[in-house]
């Protein structure tokens, strides 16, 4: 079959505007295709990054914005296989304004335990003591410091909504890490000092950190299981599974995906039947004296496929091309979309690609060329367009 | 190639007993053939002649198992053209049966010796191999200089013989020419017959001919007519 592929390519060029047009379009929704499989690969199936996969989140059952008492934490900590666990407030405030470029996420956590639930921070161990050693201090992502132009020494002010009163800090460390690189940390104790006695010991998030990743489903379990029937029930999942749920409030990114990827290879499999509808529509007289050449119809049929085949592939990839241009593009998308700073198009994604638009191609040609191959010799001949 | 002069006249390649070809479309019932009792001996170079609609190109398709005959027999190159399937017919065709047509039918997108030489991706050749032969076909009617141009470079003569070419490029035994000259202006036309002619005696193809001019009929070495789908004695001719 490998000897008609010169007849195939001759073939597929015959018409190279139509052509040219339906590789684009192919390549156009495959560059969509590649991106969502993408963002599934990053969002449900990658394991994250390796510190990731140690740490779980503990949140309200009822949802983010209910609390848990501070009480939990030595029960939690008390459970086997945990190593450390961390409280981490969200808090809210408003930094300079409200401009997009002034929105980044702020944790109250525990200062002295940061470091070891998060030890892929990299910062230098003088920016460490100092922020342990400053009670008003902060430390902040690199991305987030360039963002700023902030840097050790600077001073801040949030200004509090969810917590009452101004806070000043002092940059006390820039840290660079692979996630969460745009987050602002400061010890809970400095908002503690200034609240009411019932707004103390709430928390928002527990992280635990497991000793090993063969106790983190156990882990997942007991903690669930040890605050069932209680007032406050828990949640506890991975931090990437959280990291997912936190950004699920945009809907369920899940269907959507599987929906527009259902839509999008749909499409496709119309413009490539089409093509090859026309394309095969044009040259049944030629089928004819293929066969009058002694070409049987199961080998007219291969042509024909072939050439669909070449045709949807070459839209792979350049759909994955593309898809790769605009996955180095979305790496830098809003900080919520935390797995998308690492989007990439991975080879076995590149090659799944290529492949879903080969097969498309296949059964999109299929019935035309069938239908073509089994034209009666006569009848093709006789065929004039 | 050659063979003696004997065997050519003994042997026959084309038999037909009785054979009939009939058109059924809605009510409408066409005899194309009827009856048609015909003997062709290897090394004869034949033209079947008769008015426009007499059955002739119905014969040549049935000669060249393009398709299937509705009533009697028909035996070509020793083989009972009903008996075989569609791919036994098509790898019969790739090897015993060279097709030339009036619209030469070549394909648009491949150089003369790419058209040359699709036959022969059906043979185990190799692609050298292919190519030669491809390529000695092409010198053979005279067009060793035209190889790598495309079918819309060429003149209506040029584009005929390449399709000769193709047509005995796998060696067939008998070769079917349906009005070969009807696009051709005289000169093309007698370049043409000249060279069905050559392959008749000097290569001994037998040759089926198709055609309605008198001047075409005169390079074969035995014509038969055909009136409304019926074969006329030999040596009767049709007023047309
Ligand atoms: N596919 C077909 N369907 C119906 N009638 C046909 C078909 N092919 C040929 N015929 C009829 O059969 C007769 C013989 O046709 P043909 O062999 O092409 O004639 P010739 O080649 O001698 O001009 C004509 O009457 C023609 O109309
Ligand atoms: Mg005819």
């Amino acid at each position: 079959m490998f000897k008609n592929f010169p007849l195939i390519v001759k073939n597929c060029w015959r018409n190279r505007r139509r052509t040219t047009l339906t590789i684009l379009s192919i390549g156009a929704s495959l560059c969509l295709l590649g991106i969502l499989m993408a963002v599934y690969q990053a969002f449900y199936l990658s394991d994250g990054a390796p510190e990731q996969a140690l740490r779980l989140v503990t949140r309200n059952k009822v949802g983010l914005a209910a609390t848990m008492p501070q009480a939990y934490e030595p029960k939690i900590k008390a459970l086997p296989g945990v190593h450390e666990v961390m409280v981490a407030n969200w808090y809210g405030g408003t930094y300079i304004d409200d401009k997009p470029e002034h929105q980044f996420a702020r944790f109250a956590t525990e200062a002295d335990k940061l470091f070891t639930i998060r030890p892929e921070m990299k910062l230098s161990d003088e920016e460490k003591a100092a922020f342990l050693h400053d009670r008003r201090g902060c430390i902040i992502g690199k991305e987030l410091a360039d963002k700023l132009k902030l840097k050790d020494g600077d001073r801040m002010t949030l200004i509090g909504d969810i917590y009452p009163g101004n806070l000043d800090f002092t940059v006390r460390g820039v840290y660079d890490a692979p996630i969460d690189n745009g987050v602002f940390y400061f010890d809970k104790a400095y908002i503690e000092e200034g609240l009411p006695d019932r707004r103390k010991g709430n928390v928002g998030i527990f992280y635990v950190l497991a000793n090993t990743a063969d106790d983190v489903p156990r882990i997942e379990k007991a903690v669930d299981a040890m605050f069932a029937n209680s007032p406050q029930e828990t949640k506890t999942e991975t931090e990437s599974a959280f990291a997912l749920s936190f950004a699920a409030f945009l809907g369920n990114v899940k269907g959507f995906l599987m929906v527009v990827s259902a839509a999008v290879t749909f499409t496709i499999l119309l413009v490539s039947a089409n093509t090859i509808a026309m394309s095969v529509r044009e040259r049944i007289r030629e089928i004819g004296v293929l066969k009058v050449l002694g070409f049987t119809n199961a080998m007219v049929l291969g042509i024909i496929l072939g050439e669909a085949i070449l045709i949807s592939a070459a839209g792979g990839v350049i759909g994955v091309f593309l898809a790769d241009l605009l996955a180095a593009g979305l790496r830098h998308g809003p900080d919520y979309m935390e797995q998308l700073h690492t989007l990439h198009i991975t080879t076995p994604v590149a090659f799944l690609c290529v492949a879903v638009a080969a097969f498309i191609g296949l059964v999109s040609a299929y019935i035309p060329a069938f239908q073509a191959s089994r034209i009666p010799i006569l009848s093709a001949l006789r065929n004039t367009d | 190639m050659s063979e003696t002069k004997l065997s050519e006249s003994s042997e026959v390649v084309i038999r037909t007993n009785k054979l009939t070809k009939e058109f059924i479309r809605d009510e409408f019932h066409v005899i194309a053939l009827k009856d048609v009792n015909i003997e062709i001996h290897r090394g004869e170079f034949v033209a079947l002649m008769g008015p426009s609609g007499s059955g002739k190109s119905t014969l040549l398709h049935l000669i060249a198992a393009m398709d299937k005959s509705t009533g009697g027999e028909i035996e070509v190159l020793g083989e009972n053209l009903n008996r075989l399937s569609d791919t036994q017919i098509a790898h019969w065709r790739n090897v015993h049966v060279g097709f030339v047509f009036q619209q030469f039918n070549l394909i648009p997108v491949l150089t003369a010796l790419e058209n040359v030489e699709l036959p022969l991706k059906l043979t185990n050749l190799k692609k050298a191999e292919r190519l030669e032969h491809a390529t000695t076909a092409l010198k053979l009617v005279g067009l060793g200089d035209r190889l790598g141009h495309f079918p819309r470079q060429l003149s209506g003569g040029q584009e005929q013989r390449v399709a000769i070419a193709r047509a005995i490029v796998t060696d067939p035994q008998l070769i079917l020419a349906d009005e070969p000259t009807g696009n051709l202006d005289a000169q093309s036309a007698d370049d043409v017959l000249t060279m069905l002619s050559r392959l008749n005696k000097e290569y001994s193809k037998t040759v089926v001919m198709v055609t309605h001019d008198p001047h075409a009929a005169k390079f074969a070495t035995r014509v038969r007519h055909l009136e409304k789908g019926e074969l006329l004695p030999e040596g009767v001719t049709t007023t047309a």
